[in-house]
């Protein structure tokens, strides 16, 4: 219902239009009647006897110029609820006469009115969007459901979409205005996938960190692998999922004491083939106190003195509790290397060290 | 103070590799797409003429729409040159027929070449050169091209103002 008021009052606002100055187009009311005059006197032909002199010599060696007729704007024919999709269908630059709105663009001095939608290039320049109205878009979107794939129902929540797909593959398409489709950066691929997915132990954990250094996020655990070293997208892809690969099974790889014990094992179960053997890298023996990125208590130095000097200690004088004392004393000061300074920390830490010695003061 | 600094004529010719600099004061005058105002204020002005370039995408917009212009866009020269290209052409096949500058849209392959023209010319004449500059536009360019104009009764009815 509001269409239908609305072009009404279109109709009389294009009227006050047409009188304005800067309107030259001939949508004037003296056209109109010109056209239907031209209508009328087409009813029939008189056939002339006595020819006018002058119609005479003008017409003896060439035809009369005539001008075409020019139909008014087909917008004041449309009816107002005609099917707008069917009239406008595809993208078009703008054109006056097929569209039945009381536009205006351009600027002048204020208080006057803009110049209308008739003779004015600066519409014609400007992107449209006609051929997309809702019911455009709704109709399209009709046309286009039967090709569609019904969305799985199981995967109803991110969840347990993340849960049956890990790995988030990320690829951009470029279009441009130009007659070609080609873009050097559609050819980056990256790869994400959230760690725990992985299910790595704490060796393996630390090893692939190690190796895939600024590439991965503690805050959000994201391993991040960017690949665009090949010139084609499914190289990049190919090229980041065997990079993943390799980084995964070197990392399951245990160092070379651990690997010794296996080393026999693995060459029963595959005789001849070596490259079974799990492969170490020097470095990672070389790992010491001060590499780790957490404060551990087992094999820690402090570990080791407590061990020296329960060792000294006559076993008469060892107190009942004390297996609970000692787990409280590295409890506290793993959280007191581990999470960071402040009173309560160090209060803890004093109480277990009291409590580990015996003062009790 | 500058032409101090300009060596005299007979070390030139003793230094020919020297070379000379113009030292008068830099002319600063911005003159192109503007239009002086006549005695009698009857010089006609479309839209496009009555806003000097500095208005573009103010009070006017481009007469070409791509996007070679964006963030790493291709083919930028390419397309000027086309762009070029296709005025030319377009004014030389519809000889004084465009009242307005030839607007020239490109979506992906797409070029749509827009503008207003007389109504002057007859129809069948009309169809021919729509299908002629398409026809042969998309051939030079290898993309399709489309030609989507306005009419006007005559060339006045596109007159904003007169200066």
């Amino acid at each position: 219902m509001s269409a239908i008021v609305n072009l009404r009052v279109f109709r009389n606002f294009q009227q006050f239009v047409s009188i304005r100055p800067i309107s030259n187009y001939p949508t004037s009311f003296s056209k109109n009647a010109e056209i239907q005059k031209v209508e009328e006197e087409e009813e029939f032909r008189s056939l002339d006897l006595s020819p006018n002199k002058s119609l005479n010599v003008r017409s003896f060696g060439r035809k009369l110029y005539k001008r075409a007729v020019v139909p008014p704007p087909r917008s004041h024919k449309m009816p107002v609820d005609q099917d707008w999709p069917s009239v406008w269908p595809v993208p078009r630059t703008f054109h006056p006469a097929s569209v039945p709105l009381p536009l205006n663009q351009g600027w002048v001095n204020p208080g006057a009115t803009p110049p209308g939608k008739f003779a004015n290039a600066e519409l014609m320049k400007i992107p449209n969007f006609l051929h997309l109205t809702p019911p455009a878009i709704e109709r399209q979107c009709k046309a286009l459901k039967k090709f569609c794939t019904e969305w799985p129902k199981e995967l109803n929540t991110t969840e347990k979409i993340d849960h049956h797909f890990p790995i988030k593959i990320i690829t951009s398409d470029y279009l441009h205005s130009s007659p070609s489709l080609r873009d050097a950066r559609a050819r980056i691929v990256t790869l994400q996938l959230k760690l725990s997915t992985l299910k790595l132990d704490s060796h393996a954990k630390d090893k692939l960190l190690r190796l895939v250094k600024e590439r991965y996020n503690p805050e959000t655990d994201m391993l991040t692998i960017v690949s665009e070293r090949c010139p084609l997208r499914k190289q990049n892809l190919d090229y980041a999922m065997y990079l993943l690969n390799v980084l995964v099974s070197e990392s399951r790889v245990r160092p070379n004491n651990f690997a010794k014990q296996q080393l026999h094992i693995v060459c029963v179960l595959c005789a001849n083939r070596a490259e079974f053997i799990p492969k170490t890298e020097p470095w990672e023996n070389e790992k010491c106190e001060a590499d780790m990125e957490k404060y551990v208590w087992e094999g820690s130095q402090s570990q080791r003195t407590l061990e020296q000097l329960l060792k000294r200690m006559p076993d008469r004088e060892k107190a009942q509790d004390l297996p609970e004392v000692i787990e409280q004393y590295s409890r506290n000061v793993t959280h007191f290397h581990n999470e960071g300074e402040d009173a309560e920390k160090v209060n803890a830490y004093k109480e277990s060290v009291k409590k580990l010695l015996g003062l009790n003061a | 103070m500058l032409r101090a600094l300009v060596q005299s004529t007979d070390k030139v010719a003793v230094v020919p590799q020297l070379r000379q600099f113009h030292a008068s004061a830099a002319c600063c005058k911005v003159q192109s797409g503007r239009y002086k105002i006549t005695p009698k204020r009857d010089r006609p002005l479309t839209y496009e003429m009555a806003n000097p370039p500095h208005f573009i995408a103010h009070r006017k917009s481009w007469n070409s729409w791509d996007t070679t212009t964006l963030l790493d866009g291709q083919r930028a020269a390419e397309t000027a040159v086309e762009d070029v290209f296709i005025r030319r052409f377009v004014t030389g096949t519809w000889h004084d027929q465009f009242c307005s500058e030839i607007i020239i849209k490109r979506q992906h392959n797409l070029i749509r070449i827009a503008g207003i023209i007389k109504q002057g010319l007859a129809v069948r004449k009309m169809y021919f050169l729509i299908g002629y500059t398409e026809e042969l536009l998309s051939n030079w360019l290898q993309c399709p091209v489309k030609l989507e104009l306005q009419t006007v009764e005559n060339k006045e009815s596109t007159i904003f103002k007169y200066i």
